[in-house]
């Protein structure tokens, strides 16, 4: 809730004034290559990627440097392993989940890691997601031509209900024509049905801004729009908060910057090579709708 | 700290014992225009080398051994008056009037009037800026503001162009006791710190104290901004008033009762959305954007003895379409002077503060089936009885107490979704601050004076309310978590804190126009604004101190040296300071702030430290008139869990700050003048490396410090020009066109330099300089008085 008032206020600071942003070359003190995960999985029974790389100085531009000949295995409660392998050679480790998938419901998840000689591990937990109700969509028109998308078309509102039971979180990802909206800006994350545990939206259906926050683009007719829900961690939620904040942190109302948490552990405690990043697993449920002019409602 | 009082109460005695043989005279010193008492005006007994000042309502008394003596009152900007008096008989009471010189300036006659305050008087860490003085600076979009103003005195910062509230000496902006006729202000701006909430027309005086404090004043660790309202004119009506670019004024004054009591009303408000409302379309339509500010006063003196006050202010900022917040501020102040005898004068002060905002989505037509509204209010009732001792030309004692009570809502909301309605709302929490103190300014010789004093304050926190019991975090910097928590009842108490605050100054002659001065003083605070945004937004909360929560404490000791050159044109003066702050609050990482039952768990708690040395020499008079200030400083934190638990440049860490104002009064028709500012850039945090994760790279401080580097220096040049019109409308009255241009070398001034992903490329990484004003910025505005 916080960071969208505050947006609110710096967009109408800028509209009144004349604020203006340029990019400028700065000289930063360089740290020290680490381990980075990105192990995002799901419960769908498709192929699964956790991504290996190297961190690099920030303001290093360069491909990004791939971790390899790393073991990777994720382990369910049960102590089924699967085994995700690096088959190109780019750091990008698959497991094909087509006959297995990792989908055991409110079961705990484990992620190992091997690489250089140091073990990592991780926790995650398959948390339940509710099925998207419906999708609907009314005629609308922006003030001001956006950057991206048309100014006149269709705004989308998803319709869903967070289960009873307080602390179900939610990352909600929109495609349309099946590009997947991928921008730091458009994350969208829900804590039950709100924005944060102290909005107490257990059980509700999702709150207007979060059924509204597919892109933020407008669409055309025949476009497809997919919904993907996906269920994450309490840990992945504020994860993620994070991941916004400090992706949009300018202006007047910017916060100190610090680092992302991370949940992946050396299992030396005692070892100087810590990793970065983050492991969750999420249950996805989608509903994929095409636009039809007609049957869109009229702008209220 | 017994022996203090003892020695306090010692000096009443012995002050008493001697005052037989002696006689006083005493009375109120009003401007000869408008009958507005004047706060501060030296008033010299020729023969006794000796003197003492007028108070905040006007009121000085001497007491003088029997015989006939010369009184000298003199005033910055008045001219001077000299009563011979008899006072071998009785008591006498005398009433003064002073007369305004600014046309003895303009003939550039040099009156001899020895304005040497400067160098005599026991205040340090003190500046007073004339109102008149802020009316000729250059403002942004030319709307005379006195925050901004104070900005240019040494030792006052920003954390950058267009932000809330003013930083003194390294302090937050929470830190200062913004007062308005004694009333606390809690946000101080509209429009998110664009302009400050002081309508300049309706401002009669204002005084910062940033160290020296004196035992009357209690509540906040930096400083105090005590800003006193007009109280109207005593002789005849008046209208004045003014079109600017963003506030249309008016103000009308009158007496009451001839030479009983008078009154002001003084109204702006914001007016581009009343020019825009033609032109708003579609959506934009029925859109809310404008702000306004009331302030009111009016005085009735009933009888020698007796004078009331009562005085409001009232403002608000409203924006929104669709999704609307509006916030402001209320006080009410109700005073009464009372004079029980020419030695001794009581100002009993009654006030009621309120600050609320409130924020809803559905500010054009009320949703039923999905919206959220939400509000927030602190609300302060007190009690001030304030008394002022005179027994005799070298002492003048002070001493009273205050009660106050506080309630505090941080959060009551409303969230509706698919027709469900939930509420979401934190409890009340309330409290309430007592203190009483005794304080003595003496003089010892001709040379030496002192001011010395203590206060006590007793903090309560208490019920109706829950206590949290916090556990220990995972790692320092980290939330902690709740173990317990534990219902009060009404009243009952939750958490008691009472601290001594010692105060004291001194003043050590060197010579007729140079002294050094010395202070050392104790604060106390026990109210806190949570704010984890560089600038301070209006949605952030105050919150009272608590059992998890302990009041910040200030240590501060300055040390000046004060000299006045050529018959006190020039003004110069050094101080060094040093200040030592206990309880700082900071946050944890991603902290929720807002509507957060469980906020005391996202608080870390640390020590600050702030040093510096203020230079500052200003001209007074003359054609050309103005001062230079230069503050060299630092400001530091320590904070366990962040920063690898070293000390760390606080984000308001300004290492030089140069403020230069000159103004040039040409001729009856001309004013010019120029402000020039240059300060170092603010710390700043960057990231050492970065990872992808999800197609998004992502910043990674590997050594994890705080604040490593600096965002550019600021400096910025502005200029103005007053005209002076013979009349204002139907050939009555004065008027006057300002013109003024705001950063004239258009420099794109740094507010923060961040870094992010590239747009197009969120693999791709990029470091963004922000500037709130990326252009000149011209403004009319025209002023008006009859």
């Amino acid at each position: 809730m916080k960071n969208n008032i505050l947006i609110l206020f710096i967009t109408f600071v800028s509209l009144l004034l004349v604020s203006c942003e340029d990019v400028v070359q700065i000289e930063v003190q360089d740290g020290v290559s680490q381990l980075s995960v990105d192990a995002v999985i799901t419960n769908k029974a498709e192929p699964q990627t956790i991504k290996l790389s190297l961190s690099q100085a920030y303001f290093d531009n360069s491909p990004v440097k791939p971790a390899l000949g790393a073991s990777v295995i994720v382990f369910d409660e049960d102590s089924v392993a699967y085994e995700f392998v690096d088959v190109k050679n780019n750091g990008s480790y698959v497991y094909d989940a087509k006959t297995r998938p990792l989908n055991k419901i409110g079961k705990q998840y484990a992620l190992y890691v091997k690489y250089e000689g140091e073990e990592f591990v991780s926790l995650s937990k398959l948390n339940r997601v509710p099925k998207i109700d419906s999708i609907d969509y009314k005629v609308e028109r922006f003030p001001i031509k956006p950057e991206n998308g048309p100014q006149e078309g269709f705004l989308p509102q998803f319709y869903a209900t967070d289960f009873e039971g307080e602390g179900d979180c939610y990352w909600i990802k929109a495609a349309k024509n099946h590009k997947y909206f991928s921008k730091s800006s458009q994350i969208s994350v829900a804590y039950d049905a709100g924005f944060s545990p102290g909005s107490k939206s257990d059980g509700l259906l999702f709150i207007l801004p979060v059924r509204l926050s597919l892109g933020g683009e407008l669409y055309s007719d025949k476009d497809t729009l997919t919904v993907d829900l996906h269920s994450i961690t309490k840990e992945q939620f504020y994860y993620l908060q994070i991941v916004q904040q400090v992706s949009a942190n300018g202006g007047l109302f910017s916060t100190p910057l610090s680092n992302l948490p991370t949940n992946i552990i050396n299992r030396n405690a005692q070892s100087s090579k810590k990793a970065i990043g983050f492991f969750g697993i999420s249950a996805v449920s989608s509903m994929e709708v095409v636009i039809d002019k007609n049957k869109a409602k009229p702008k209220d | 700290m017994k022996k203090i009082l003892l020695f306090i109460l010692s000096l009443f005695y012995f002050t008493n014992l001697h005052a037989q043989d002696k006689l006083t005279v005493s009375g109120y010193v009003k401007d000869a225009a408008n009958g507005e008492g004047l706060i501060g005006v030296s008033v010299y007994v020729q023969e006794m080398k000796t003197g003492t000042q007028s108070n905040t309502y006007g009121f000085y008394s001497l007491t003088l051994p029997k015989g006939t003596y010369n009184l000298v009152f003199t005033y910055i900007g008045y001219e001077k008056v000299i009563k011979t008096i008899d006072l071998s008989a009785q008591d006498i009471k005398l009433d003064i009037e002073l007369k305004d010189d600014s046309k003895v300036l303009q003939e550039v006659v040099v009156s001899t009037k020895k304005a040497d305050e400067n160098v005599k008087s026991l205040e340090m860490s003190v500046n007073k800026v004339d109102i008149k003085t802020i009316q000729k600076m250059p403002a942004l979009l030319g709307e005379v503001d006195i925050i901004k103003s104070i900005q240019f005195l040494p030792g006052v910062t920003s954390v950058g162009e267009g932000t809330s509230g003013f930083n003194v000496r390294g302090g937050g902006i929470d830190q200062n006791l913004v007062l308005l006729d004694e009333a606390p202000v809690y946000n101080s701006s509209h429009l998110f710190g664009f302009f400050s909430v002081f309508n300049p027309d309706a401002v009669k005086d204002v005084k910062l104290i940033k160290g020296g404090v004196p035992a009357q004043y209690g509540g906040r660790v930096s400083s105090i901004l005590d800003v006193r309202m007009k109280e109207g004119n005593a002789k005849k009506p008046q209208f004045s008033g003014g079109i600017g670019s963003i506030f249309s004024r008016f103000t009308y004054e009158r007496p009451i009762i001839k030479d009983r009591g008078s009154f002001i009303v003084a109204l702006r408000r914001s007016y581009i959305d009343i020019l825009a409302k033609p032109f708003l379309k579609d959506d934009l339509k029925g859109s809310r954007f404008y702000f306004y500010d009331f302030t009111a006063k009016a005085n009735f003196r009933m009888n020698e003895k007796n004078t009331f006050f009562l005085s409001g202010y009232f403002g608000r900022d409203t924006f929104g379409a669709d999704f609307g917040f509006n916030w402001g501020n209320a006080t009410t102040s109700f005073r009464w002077n009372h004079v029980f005898n020419n030695k001794l004068f009581l100002n009993n002060t009654v006030f009621y503060s309120n600050y609320d905002y409130a924020l809803q989505s559905d500010l054009k037509k009320e949703n039923k089936q999905d919206a959220f509204r939400w509000k927030s209010n602190i609300i302060t009732y007190s009690i001030k009885p304030d008394f002022t001792y005179y027994p005799n030309t070298n002492n003048t004692i002070t001493f009273g107490g205050q009660l106050t009570y506080y309630t505090f809502n941080p959060g009551q909301a409303v969230a509706i979704s698919g027709g469900v309605e939930r509420a979401i709302g934190l409890a009340d929490k309330f409290a309430s601050e007592a203190a009483l103190y005794v304080g003595n300014e003496q003089k010892i010789g001709s040379k030496v004076s002192l001011q010395y004093g203590l206060r006590y304050s007793l903090y309560n926190y208490m019920g109706k309310g829950t206590a949290l019991q916090l556990g220990d975090a995972p790692a320092a910097g980290e939330r902690r978590t709740i173990i317990d928590s534990k219902s009060y009842d009404w009243g009952q108490s939750i958490q008691k804190y009472g601290n001594f605050e010692p105060r004291f100054a001194a003043n050590i002659g060197l010579a007729e126009n140079n002294s050094i001065k010395l202070s050392y003083n104790r604060l106390v605070q026990y109210l806190h604004l949570l704010s984890n945004t560089t600038a301070s937004s209006p949605l952030d909360v105050w919150t009272p101190s608590s059992n998890n929560i302990k009041p910040q404490l200030a240590d501060q000791i300055a040390l000046g040296y004060f000299h006045n050159l050529a018959d006190n044109m020039y003004e110069t003066s050094v101080e060094v300071y040093y200040k030592k702050l206990y309880n700082q609050i900071d946050y944890v990482r991603n902290a929720d702030l807002l509507l957060n039952p469980n906020v005391e768990a996202d608080l870390l708690f640390g020590d600050g430290r702030a040093y510096g040395a203020e230079f500052y020499a200003k001209k007074t008079r003359g054609k050309v008139n103005g001062w230079i200030s230069y503050t060299l400083a630092r400001t530091e934190r320590k904070i366990p869990g962040l920063n690898q638990n070293n000390w760390f440049p606080s984000r308001i860490d300004k290492t030089h700050n140069l403020a230069v104002v000159g103004i040039y009064d040409m001729n009856d028709r001309w004013t010019f003048s120029a402000n020039f500012t240059f300060s170092t850039g603010t710390p700043a945090s960057f990231p050492t490396n970065k990872f992808v994760w999800q197609d998004i790279a992502l910043p990674h401080n590997y050594y994890d410090t705080r604040n490593n580097y600096r965002i550019p220096a600021s400096h910025r040049l502005d200029l103005s020009a007053t005209r002076q019109n013979k009349h204002a409308l139907f050939e009555k009255g004065t008027s006057e066109w300002v013109f003024s241009v705001y950063n004239v070398y258009n420099r794109r001034n740094p507010f923060s330099v961040f870094v992010r992903q590239n747009e197009n490329n969120q693999t791709q990484t990029e470091a963004v300089k922000y500037a709130i004003f990326g252009s000149i910025i011209p403004a009319v505005t025209y002023n008006f008085k009859f």
